[in-house]
């Protein structure tokens, strides 16, 4: 048999084993400190959005705008190839951390900001005339509200990041894809490869996405 | 330096690549927007081994990267380039618009179902009058945003030398490597791509808002 | 439960899909040794053109001319001569270009009844595909930026090497470098055009790949070194299963090579 998913394809995968783990422990970090970069910019820009500054709320839209119209593979082609010509060498994994983090952290700004803009107006009234500031009002009354209707869309986010990280492979990026990826072509047993690389991915994606479908139900069965 | 950018034969070369973005996107837009729609609503449906199919297609799929099917089908089927890429971008995108579906037939209060029930609709009458009306425009700012997805992910057909507009563009980088020029490449593929989704959404906001005013 | 449920149903479609593959290949055993002309010859005769992957980004190989949008090169020339060998007209071809990645997948999946593409034999390979005798030998040769001043191989020591994935440069380099007791990295990517524009920004010291293929990334800010590694012996690939195509295909080459015609096709595109 010689057919793409022939027995000692799957044999030298598993004699590999270790260049799959490898790549996919990877992915997890790189998931990991992505993810949090994208919330921590998500958070920020998603809160100058809500502001009454003009000014801030400019600098919420051009984030915003600018990095949703255009594709991930150019911005992370720019921080690879791009950026070395202004004396920029990112180490690749640095690459990723910030090109996923920068392009979800802008899904994740409208996922605040709308989280924040579904609490009623009155709220952060009622708090002012308690006597808290503005920052106070957030904080204590209107982000703990917004959290709650925030957090499927969010925890889609993070799957969605996950997913893309997969883009690094494009630049050489020694995650999971591109280990799959290089052994594959090399020895091009992609077979075995992708079916194992679906289901690493799929065991990362899959418990989150549940997570969140779990909470969207609860939120319609509480509204 | 940059003058040798602007070549006729560069940018008619660079043009084919958006070309192909095109091709690739709307077809697949198209396709998925008729596969996601009957998939969304096999799996709103109350016939079990039909949603349940249709749940096991939609959760296996969005929690994959869209990279693998490329890899996959471009590799793995008979398909020719530009096809492959197609089928690939619409296995994906057919799932998380089965999504967006189902999230919208949800949105529809089941009041709706009951009070068309009463007037004597059947349950598809209730879905295509009454229903899929709602949900269509409830569904629209999530659906836009997905078509953005589309044009954007296309650029990843280029890891299997499928030349889109990144492809081309890379391509051309390949050639002309100074910084002004890979500078130039790169201002010129963003701010089409930019373009295209911004139009988009753009459209999308006034046709929601025409759709709201007529309905209230 | 329903969740869990998903997933096991999730991984046995993966496994049914895995093994629909299987099966899907063992249909399409060779019915060689029967009478009468072997049906993946058949099947090319029937349709009436012979579908070839080839490179279209190396000139004197396979280039396309991006002003008439034409393919030409050695290889084609090789091409025709083995459509005008199993169709009898040299025009009765498609070609379809092809990359370091994605010629062995289009072949498996059958949309290319071969690929001449500077496609090295190796022994890995050959456990995948049919081969045909070496129609070119090339070696595998090395880019650098002018300015870095790197002459040799021994100047890349602890230097970062791009290659092609699916390429044979990545062992040919390392092999010479452990002979030479230096150590080198590499990164791979998936087209030439990045290779390029990594060396370009300074992402990798060298380019690496067959000597061919890099005289078409040459500018006037590179050079390739004079070292060439490990003779890289091109064949016409073939789908394993398809073996009287591949003797076909072998036998084409072997008079040719008899007759003095490849070396008259070698010498027609200046490559001797």
């Amino acid at each position: 048999m010689s057919g793409p998913f022939a027995g000692f394809k799957w044999l030298a995968l598993i004699n590999d084993w270790t260049v799959f783990a490898g790549g996919f422990v990877q992915t997890i970090l790189l998931s990991a400190l992505g993810l949090m970069l994208a919330l921590g910019l998500g958070i920020f820009f998603g809160l100058l959005g809500t502001s009454h500054v003009k000014l801030f709320k400019i600098l919420n839209r051009v984030y915003v705008e600018f990095i949703q119209n255009t594709p991930l593979v150019i911005q992370i082609f720019f921080l690879y190839h791009g950026l070395p010509h202004l004396g920029i060498m990112l180490p690749v994994f640095v690459v990723g951390v910030l090109g996923v983090g920068i392009y979800h952290g802008a899904y994740i700004a409208e996922v605040i900001r709308a989280g924040v803009e579904s609490v009623p107006k009155g709220q952060l009234e009622a708090a002012y005339s308690q006597g808290f500031s503005y920052w106070g009002a957030m904080i204590h009354i209107v982000l703990p509200q917004a959290k709650r209707i925030s957090y499927p869309p969010l925890t889609n986010q993070a799957v969605n990041l996950i997913k893309n990280t997969s883009v690094l492979a494009m630049v050489a990026g020694g995650e999971l894809m591109y280990y799959a990826d290089s052994w594959s072509s090399t020895n091009l047993y992609y077979g075995p490869s992708y079916v194992v690389t679906g289901l690493l991915y799929l065991s990362l994606c899959f418990p989150l996405a549940s997570f969140a479908k779990r909470m969207e139900r609860k939120l319609e069965v509480s509204s | 330096m940059i003058e040798e950018l602007l070549q006729w034969e560069l940018l008619s070369f660079l043009g084919a690549g958006l070309l192909t973005t095109l091709q690739i996107a709307i077809s697949s837009i198209v396709l998925s927007m008729i596969l996601g729609t009957i998939l969304g609503i096999a799996r709103h449906s109350n016939h079990t081994p039909l949603s349940q199919a249709a749940s096991f297609y939609v959760e296996v799929v969005r929690n994959t990267p869209l990279l693998l099917f490329i890899l996959a089908v471009r590799f793995m089927t008979k398909l020719p380039p530009v096809y492959a890429g197609i089928a690939a971008m619409t296995i994906f995108t057919t799932a998380m618009i089965a999504e967006i579906v189902r999230g919208g037939l949800n949105s529809v209060g089941k009041g709706q179902w009951e009070a068309a029930k009463s007037q004597g609709f059947t349950y598809t009458q209730t879905l295509i009058y009454v229903v899929l009306p709602q949900a269509l425009r409830n569904t629209i700012p999530p659906l836009v945003s997905q078509f953005t997805t589309v044009i954007k992910d296309t650029s990843l057909v280029w890891a299997v030398g499928i030349e889109d507009l990144t492809g081309k563009g890379m391509i051309i980088m390949g050639q002309y490597g100074t910084t002004a020029q890979v500078f130039t490449i790169f201002a010129a593929i963003a701010v089409t791509y930019f373009v295209f989704n911004y139009a988009l959404s753009i459209l999308a906001r006034h046709q929601q808002r025409r759709l709201s005013l007529r309905s209230y | 439960m329903k969740k869990v449920h998903v997933l096991i149903l999730s991984v046995m479609m993966l496994i049914a899909l895995a093994v629909a593959g299987c099966g899907s290949t063992t249909d399409s055993k060779p019915a060689a040794g029967k009478t009468g002309t072997a049906p993946e010859i058949k099947a090319i005769q029937d349709r009436g053109t012979l579908k070839v992957g080839v490179k279209v980004d190396v000139p004197k190989f396979g280039f396309k001319d991006p002003k008439t949008g034409q393919i030409d090169g050695f290889e084609i020339d090789l091409t025709r001569a083995l459509a005008k060998k199993i169709l009898g007209d040299e025009k009765k071809f498609e070609a379809q270009g092809v990359t370091a990645k994605t010629r062995g997948p289009l072949l498996d999946n059958g949309e290319v009844d071969l690929v001449i593409a500077t496609f090295t034999i190796t022994e890995e390979r050959k456990q995948s595909y049919n081969f045909s005798e070496p129609y070119f030998t090339d070696g595998v040769a090395l880019m650098v930026k002018k300015d870095s001043g790197i002459t040799d191989l021994k100047g890349l020591a602890d230097k970062t090497i791009g290659v092609a994935q699916s390429a044979t440069s990545k062992k040919a380099i390392q092999e010479a470098a452990d002979k030479q007791g230096i150590k080198v990295k590499f990164l791979e990517f998936g087209t030439y055009p990045e290779i390029k524009t990594a060396l370009d920004s300074g992402r990798i010291n060298c380019f690496s790949v067959d000597g061919a293929i890099l005289y078409g990334y040459l500018d006037d800010t590179t050079v390739i070194l004079n070292d060439r590694f490990t003779p890289q012996e091109y064949g016409v690939a073939s789908k394993k299963a398809n073996t009287e195509l591949a003797k076909v295909v072998n036998d084409t080459i072997n008079d040719m090579k008899k007759s003095g015609e490849l070396d008259k096709l070698m010498q027609k595109w200046g490559l001797k």
